[in-house]
């Protein structure tokens, strides 16, 4: 498990890593779906240095707007 | 002329010197993307980025900036790679005309090489990486994604091709933005409707036709793939996909197949997006992959993208213009001269036209507003005479401070469409439009002192031809 450096939950997962063995891994967030290596800045990778307009409060991700938005089931459609 | 796959428009770049290999090491971020902004603050005339030495992988390969400037833009159509921008924009014009071209249909493509339909994880498939420091994730943002209409399937034409940007969200997951102004948010409402998946298949590594032809703002009911041959001059190659009744286009590197889930939507963003603004984070619908194959050793093409310019700009420029300049001819055959509606994509459109009588250019600046491409784009139409060429912005700039008069001359009409990544739509998706009449008033339109228009020298023309000689 990892620190999440966009939402700071500790559920990230590696998804991958690099083929040339211990170069880096690819970590993903489940809660706000950020992506990142572990090779990058630490600007993108240390949770206290990522771009604070950038931050995800977990709590507002339930309430993102939905694009579009889903529609009604229509019966005769089917 | 056509290029048989997206390797032999490689070829042709490297041959034309319009390809450039780094072979240095470099890392996915943020070096691939750097190089890329870099290579686009260095003018209109670069060449395509090819990397293959890329820190922590063995043998990727990245192809950038394929066709992000006007040579690239003119092999693209097959033309001489120094043609200059008007030319393409009225070759492009002309082989519009040429629609529809049917497709040829093949059986087996080379992507049919490697297939993988256990265990996918696109993070192992291809060499994903960051472009901009504050995007959510890891993007495809140069893949065509194919899908159809499911109230008129056997409509060729309802086919759609089309260019999204889409998050790479899981090993076998992505997210996708369908703008509710293009094609794809059709199908995946009439599919939630019904409560059913949507089928798609994505296409990386395309010749660039295909890639034109599906960020062209097409009528909804025509093909992509016989635009595709109009604008190669000969049948565009396509195969059946497996898993669903979808043409894919023979000559590309990967294929990914996959369903749109029904009443899903995640978490997805924000991503740097050609308004040069971020888009913000939304809930989103996901695509599941269930299927991929490709080449071996694939070669991942990818686009950067942010503010203007950069491939993006030089990508949908010209091709948003053509259909912009056609439909207003269809309204006015006579007068129409020639669109420019390369500004981010089209917020901005450019139309260079006659006038027949007074107030008449203002009504030409209306239809830009209500053409399929203008209800999400067209923000601001500027309107100028026939003599003006609209892609000479000097000559567009003396038209708006000779010609214009503010009180007569700025049409604001209120509460509009707007695509609604538009960082200035307020609601998102909602803005005011403004045209600009900077034609010349003719009667009855009286208003100022215009009756002695500064005319050249006589003998102009020879003297071009003969300096532009002299200086070769």
């Amino acid at each position: 498990m990892h620190i999440c450096p966009r939402c700071e939950s500790n559920r990230s997962e590696v998804v991958t890593r690099s083929p040339v063995k211990g170069a880096w891994e690819v970590l993903l967030c489940p809660v706000c779906m950020f992506t990142w290596r572990t090779s990058e800045p630490d600007s993108i990778t240390d949770p206290a240095k990522y771009k604070s307009a950038f931050k995800v409060n977990p709590e507002d991700i339930p309430n993102a707007a939905h694009v579009p938005p889903i529609p009604e089931r229509v019966q005769d459609r089917s | 002329m056509a290029y048989k796959d997206f390797r032999d428009f490689l070829h042709t770049l490297e041959k034309e010197g319009q390809l450039l290999t780094i072979s240095d090491e470099v890392k996915p971020e943020p070096d691939i993307a750097a190089a890329n902004r870099a290579l686009h603050n260095l003018g209109d005339k670069t060449p395509a980025l090819f990397f293959n030495n890329i820190y922590g992988y063995t043998d990727a390969r990245i192809a950038m900036n394929v066709m992000g400037s006007w040579p690239n833009h003119a092999l693209m159509m097959g033309m001489p790679k120094n043609t200059p921008l008007k030319e393409q924009f009225f070759e492009f014009a002309r082989r519009y005309e040429q629609f529809p071209m049917p497709v040829k249909r093949e059986e087996t493509a080379p992507f049919h090489e490697v297939e993988i339909t256990e265990d996918i994880n696109l993070f192992d498939i291809l060499p994903l990486f960051r472009l901009n420091q504050g995007d959510g994730g890891f993007y495809l943002d140069k893949a065509i994604l194919v899908s159809r209409d499911l109230d008129d399937p056997d409509t060729y034409g309802k086919q759609n091709v089309g260019l999204y940007r889409m998050q790479v969200k899981g090993k076998n997951r992505l997210g996708i933005q369908p703008v509710p102004q293009h094609d794809i948010a059709i199908h995946i409402r009439q599919a939630e409707e019904r409560g059913e998946n949507l089928k798609v298949a994505i296409a990386l590594g395309c010749e660039p036709v295909i890639t034109t032809a599906a960020s062209t703002p097409l009528l909804y009911d025509q093909s992509e793939y016989e635009m595709a041959g109009a604008i190669q001059g000969e049948p565009y190659c396509v195969v059946k996909a497996k898993d669903a009744d979808l043409d894919l286009p023979w000559g590309a590197e990967v294929i990914l197949e996959g369903e749109v889930l029904a009443g899903e939507r995640e978490y997805e963003g924000p991503f740097g997006e050609f308004t040069g603004h971020y888009s913000g984070g939304r809930a989103m619908p996901v695509i599941q992959i269930n299927r991929v194959y490709h080449r071996k050793q694939p070669i991942f093409e990818h686009l950067y993208i942010g503010m203007p310019w950069t491939e993006t700009d030089y990508m949908i420029g010209v091709n948003t213009s053509v259909p912009l300049f056609q439909q207003l001819k269809d309204a006015f055959p006579n007068e129409i001269v020639a669109v420019n509606a390369m500004y981010t994509h089209g917020l901005v459109a450019i139309i260079s036209t006659k006038t027949r009588y007074g107030g008449f250019a203002k009504a030409v600046g209306m239809r830009a507003l209500t053409t399929p491409h203008g209800l999400g784009y067209c923000k601001l139409v500027i309107v100028v005479d026939e003599d003006v060429d609209p892609f000479n912005l000097p000559q567009v700039m003396w038209a708006l401070s000779t010609k214009l008069h503010p009180k007569h001359d700025a049409v604001i009409v209120p509460g509009l469409s707007i695509l609604p990544l538009d960082p200035g739509s307020d609601p998102a998706g909602m803005t005011h439009k403004m045209i600009l009449d900077a034609t010349t008033p003719i009667a009855p339109d009286i208003r100022g002192h215009y009756s002695q228009p500064l005319d050249s020298p006589l003998g102009v023309a020879e003297w071009e031809e003969k300096l532009s000689h002299m200086l070769r």
